[in-house]
């Protein structure tokens, strides 16, 4: 598997609090090849945001505690750089891109200075070229006039140019990964296409691999090659988009697809599932989405089913899946 | 409003009072600063009981600068022969008194001034807000030197000048507050529903602002303990009045550093500072009381000194996945899942 | 030209006549130029008892606005608001808090929208207890009654909003927006923020409420697929105007105006199996300061025209229950065209 770029064996997170404690991620794997998109999909609350800040290695010891097996990056591993060299890591290899941008990007200096520090920080351009690339990576993500607005503050400019200005510092150094956190989802609709559009062309032109971070199933589908679908802390299913989609296989993910309000829907009440996900302190027996799913027996409810591997690379960690009507 | 409706008012009201004391209690460094307080605010009140010596009575003076002693814990000034820790004890009347009382008045004056000018707007708070701005260029300083050359050096001079001019800081600090929770969408449905302006003020704004107005309380009345110092130490409080600013001057005056009296110098500046340190510390842990997000750090540390690697182990090693049975169990069944399943 | 029909009907429960509402922008200098955001401008509609009236668009486009301008809570600069027949803004003050006790509003954001220092019992009986003149136990009656109608329960009465999810606190608001059994009822974004699977249980919960207390919704969105399910008829806002307006069913199988077409494309749906017409839009929503003077979409349409720049766009009907304010659709006169002003010019980029 030379081409794999991320990898995640068995990460867990738990954040110990007055109460007792909290189970953020329990056990998950992630596989990102180069150049692939892959979408980690979930609610509120299921762990993904925790996930993303524990590959970055942002998460600090107390307040949460971690464990994983493996966590490598293009072959090399991770888990046993120190802070400094992470530093040097994160914006060269591994670069994010936050929800909200307004707190992201440094409000006191204008957003070229912040392109162009990235660009000195990891090469050794001067100031003059720095600023050439800079412009050129503002043009690139559809900055109109890019050479005058590199010159703007964050707060002159507006949303959707903020999330470009993102998505040109994440691109800046051609990083090996890109982790999205919910990269549109405080954005106009109209405004939302345009900078997916965007993220989805430099993602494919530049040849990096990305982990999208996302509740929306509709940003899901027009990016992802890969998706896993995420459920108060484990990974309930994996598949490729497309199978994804037409074909889910987990109560949930199916569930979770039916409820999205379409434009091909007749006019009837909207789908869906009942009651809301578990507290991440008080977390069901067996499996945990046992209590929403139509399809609960009462082995659901004393063992958490384990993530099967299916054909074609799918997963999926369910005791009944859909599968099993197809097959009869 | 029905008599039990006023009495329900004011139990909820008291016991937000007494729950903010129980957690107060409960921090640490919170439990420090209210037995801080209480311990002087004890000793205050009952100074007469407590002195050894009545300061204030000639007949009581003894033999000037005597070191400290049995009978004399602190010894005696060198100018007077009075007992310090006696004046010690008295002196805490006189900060605490002024600090209390005119941080009570400050919390009074800047909380109505910053709600009128935050929420009704408009021209009271231009106005305002301009007042504010004068007030804040006049150098107070000078301005009560001049005052107590024209009405004599007295306390009431420092409260007024300090009440005149300190309610600033808290009326614009409020009047930022007030205006974001004008904004608020609860307010917005509450004059939907009908609310006059005095119902929104009372009931959802003042409350919203009581946090604020109790912490900046606290930490003016420290402000204004220490301020108070300086001006006695100056020379400009009552000449009557024993405080630990104007002990301080005594004995820099009487040449305590000259005679190697330390202990005369000592006295009042750790009572100044005690009585600074514990009122700060209950502002701050009051910060960290109402403001959650840095509620987290001090009692997740206590947390993680208590984590049990064998408990982590435990609780980690439960996320795992349950090795396969060898049992004849598939891990899907092929029969279709049971009707009557949960909805 | 109003929405859906004509105006002073008396089955309308609202109806708004050519309503403008501006805002001065504060200014830099005491003697610069006064500046107006035009947040609305000339929008006339008509809503009946019983239904659900949707307006679609994105910031900036006045919809906001103009929800609060038809709740009593933003007085027009221009037009007419008639509640229940009567001109809203000239009633007197008892009068208006009257009528104003009939209409509520369900807010965005779940986590501003209720007071963390209430409890819920407090939260949910404040427009009662506001109103005054019922005795405690009725309140309390009222309020569990409406608590087991939103899906909470009883012992949630005395907890605090921290305690509950975005989900369960906008519940908690929609309990709080119906106690007064109002006629009318705004729900701006109501369910933007929430997670998918609780959004369609708010929605279904908000459909059975409008049934049982035959409620009339506003309901505002820039989902279009939330609108096309739940509403009769719709308008389409932009910078404050309206550019594409009637019965829903006709717009969506029949939307005409560049923008609704943009909305539509822009909205990525879930249906992987086929790939729709996407049209793109440069640049950003330009800032409603001063708006231009023609059709406000003039800047961003890909069909712009010379005259789209100048010459506004009037609301024409197309169809039965279908008006479009476009230049494309509508035609130039032969005057105009003579200027040459039907000529495309290429959409620039940028604002």
């Amino acid at each position: 598997m030379t081409s794999a770029m991320l990898e995640v064996r068995n990460l867990k997170v738990a954040f110990p609090c007055p109460g007792g404690i909290i189970r953020a991620v329990e056990g998950i794997d992630l596989a990102t090849k180069k150049g692939e998109c892959v979408a980690l999909v979930g609610e509120s609350g299921c762990g993904k945001s925790v996930t993303a800040l524990s590959i970055m290695r942002l998460l600090r010891t107390p307040p949460s505690v971690s464990r994983v097996d493996k966590l490598e990056l293009a072959g090399r591993d991770l888990t046993h750089r120190t802070e400094r060299e992470m530093e040097r890591i994160r914006g060269k290899d591994m670069a994010m891109i936050f929800q909200d941008a307004m707190t992201a990007l440094n409000p006191v200096m204008t957003v070229g200075k912040q392109i162009d520090e990235v660009y000195r920080r990891h090469t050794n351009l001067g100031k003059k070229e720095a600023r050439e690339r800079t412009v050129r990576a503002l043009e690139l993500v559809g900055v109109p006039e890019a050479r005058s607005r590199a010159d703007s503050f964050p707060h002159e400019l507006s949303g959707g140019m903020r999330q470009r200005v993102l998505i040109a510092l994440a691109f800046a150094c051609i990083p090996k990964l890109i982790i999205a956190d919910e990269p549109t989802t405080s954005l106009d609709v109209t405004i939302q296409a345009q900078v997916l559009d965007v993220l989805r062309t430099m993602q494919r032109e530049h040849g990096v691999s990305a982990l999208l971070i996302t509740h929306d199933l509709s940003v899901v589908a027009n990016m992802a090659d890969t998706v896993y679908v995420m459920y108060s802390g484990k990974i309930v299913e994996r598949a490729a988009m497309q199978d994804l989609f037409t074909d889910p296989l987990h109560p949930y993910t199916q569930g979770l697809l039916a409820s999205v309000p379409r434009l091909s829907d007749d006019k009837q009440a909207f789908v869906q599932i009942p009651d809301t996900v578990p507290h991440p302190m008080r977390k069901p027996t067996g499996c945990y989405f046992h209590p929403r799913c139509s399809r609960t027996s009462g082995r659901c409810e004393e063992h958490m089913p384990r993530l099967e591997a299916l054909e074609n690379g799918r997963q999926v960690r369910c005791w009944h899946p859909l599968r099993e009507e197809r097959e009869t | 409003m029905s008599t039990r409706n006023v009495l329900l008012q004011v139990a909820r009201r008291g016991g937000s009072l007494l729950s903010l004391l129980k957690k107060l209690w409960g921090h640490p460094k919170g439990r420090l600063g209210l037995i801080l307080v209480s311990l002087l605010v004890l000793v205050a009140v009952l100074a007469p009981v407590l002195a050894p010596y009545d300061p204030y009575d000639v007949t009581q003076r003894a033999e000037k600068g005597l070191r400290p002693s049995l009978e004399h814990p602190l010894g005696t000034t060198i100018t007077t022969g009075q007992d310090i820790l006696s004046m010690l004890i008295y002196g805490a009347r006189v900060s605490l008194m002024i600090g209390i009382i005119t941080g009570v008045i400050l919390a009074f004056l800047g909380a109505l001034m910053g709600v009128i000018a935050g929420y009704v707007g408009g021209f009271a708070d231009n106005l305002i807000m301009r007042v504010v701005d004068i007030l804040l260029v006049i150098p107070t300083l000078p301005l009560i030197i001049v005052l107590t050359n024209l009405l004599g050096r007295s306390y009431f001079v420092i409260v007024l000048v300090f009440v005149a001019f300190g309610w600033t800081g808290l009326a614009r600090v409020i009047r930022s507050l007030v205006l974001v929770l004008k904004n608020s969408n609860y307010v917005k449905a509450a004059e939907l529903a009908g609310a006059s302006r005095w119902y929104i003020m009372t009931k959802h704004i003042l409350p919203g602002t009581s946090h604020l107005i109790i912490m900046n309380t606290t930490l003016t009345c420290a402000g204004i303990m220490v301020a108070e110092a300086g001006l006695s130490f100056l020379g400009l409080g009552d000449p009557t009045a024993i405080s630990w600013g104007k002990m301080l001057a005594e004995a820099q005056g009487g040449g305590a550093l000259l005679f190697g009296a330390w202990w005369w110098i000592l006295a009042p500046g750790a009572g100044i500072f005690l009585a600074v340190f514990s009122f700060m510390r209950i502002g701050i842990v009051m910060e960290e009381i109402f403001n959650p997000r840095m509620k987290a750090s001090s009692s997740i540390y206590k947390i993680f000194k208590h984590l049990n690697n064998t408990y982590l182990d435990e609780v980690f090693q439960s996320m795992e996945d349950e090795e396969p049975d060898d049992s004849a169990e598939e891990p899907f069944s092929n029969a279709p899942a049971p009707e009557g399943g949960h909805d | 030209m109003t929405a859906s029909g004509d105006s002073r009907n008396p089955d309308r429960l609202l109806e708004m006549e050519n309503v403008s509402v501006n805002f001065p922008v504060k200014r830099a200098y005491p003697f610069s130029r006064k500046r107006w955001i035009q947040a609305v401008t000339d929008v006339s509609l008509g809503i009946s008892q019983g239904e659900t009236f949707g307006i679609v668009g994105e910031s900036g486009c006045g919809k906001s606005t103009l929800a609060n301008a038809m709740i009593g809570m933003v007085r027009p600069t221009a037009g007419r608001v008639r509640f229940q027949g009567e001109d809203l803004y000239t009633l007197k003050p008892k009068a208006f808090k009257a009528a104003r006790q009939n209409m509520q509003m369900i807010f965005q954001d779940p986590y501003s929208s209720l007071n963390p220092r209430f409890t819920v019992y407090d939260i949910i009986r404040e427009p009662l207890y506001i109103r005054g003149g019922v005795s405690e136990t009725t309140m309390k009656d009222k309020v569990l009654e409406l608590l087991r109608l939103v899906g909470l329960d009883e012992e949630d009465l005395y907890r605090h909003p921290s305690d509950f999810s975005g989900g369960q606190r906008q519940r908690i608001g929609i309990a709080r927006a119906i106690i007064l059994n109002p006629r009318f009822l705004v729900c701006d974004e109501s369910v933007s923020g929430l997670d998918v699977s609780v959004h369609a249980q708010i929605m279904n919960l908000l459909m059975e409420i409008q049934q049982d207390l035959n409620l009339t919704y506003v309901f505002i969105s820039h989902n279009l697929a939330v609108v096309k399910n739940v509403c009769q008829n719709m308008l389409v806002m932009y910078l404050g105007k309206v550019m594409e307006a009637g019965d829903s069913d006709t717009v969506f199988a029949n939307p005409l105006h560049p923008y609704t077409k943009a909305l539509l494309s822009a909205i990525l749906d879930v249906d992987v199996s086929e790939t729709r017409e996407r049209i793109l839009l440069q640049g950003d929503t330009p800032s409603p300061i001063d708006p231009p003077d023609g059709c406000r979409f003039w800047q961003r349409c890909p069909f712009a025209m010379q005259g789209c720049e100048t010459i506004p766009a009037e609301l024409v009907e197309i169809e039965a229950g279908h008006q479009v304010a476009c230049h494309l659709i509508s035609g130039f006169t032969q005057e105009q065209m003579d200027r040459g002003l039907h000529q495309p010019v290429s959409p620039q980029s940028g604002d």
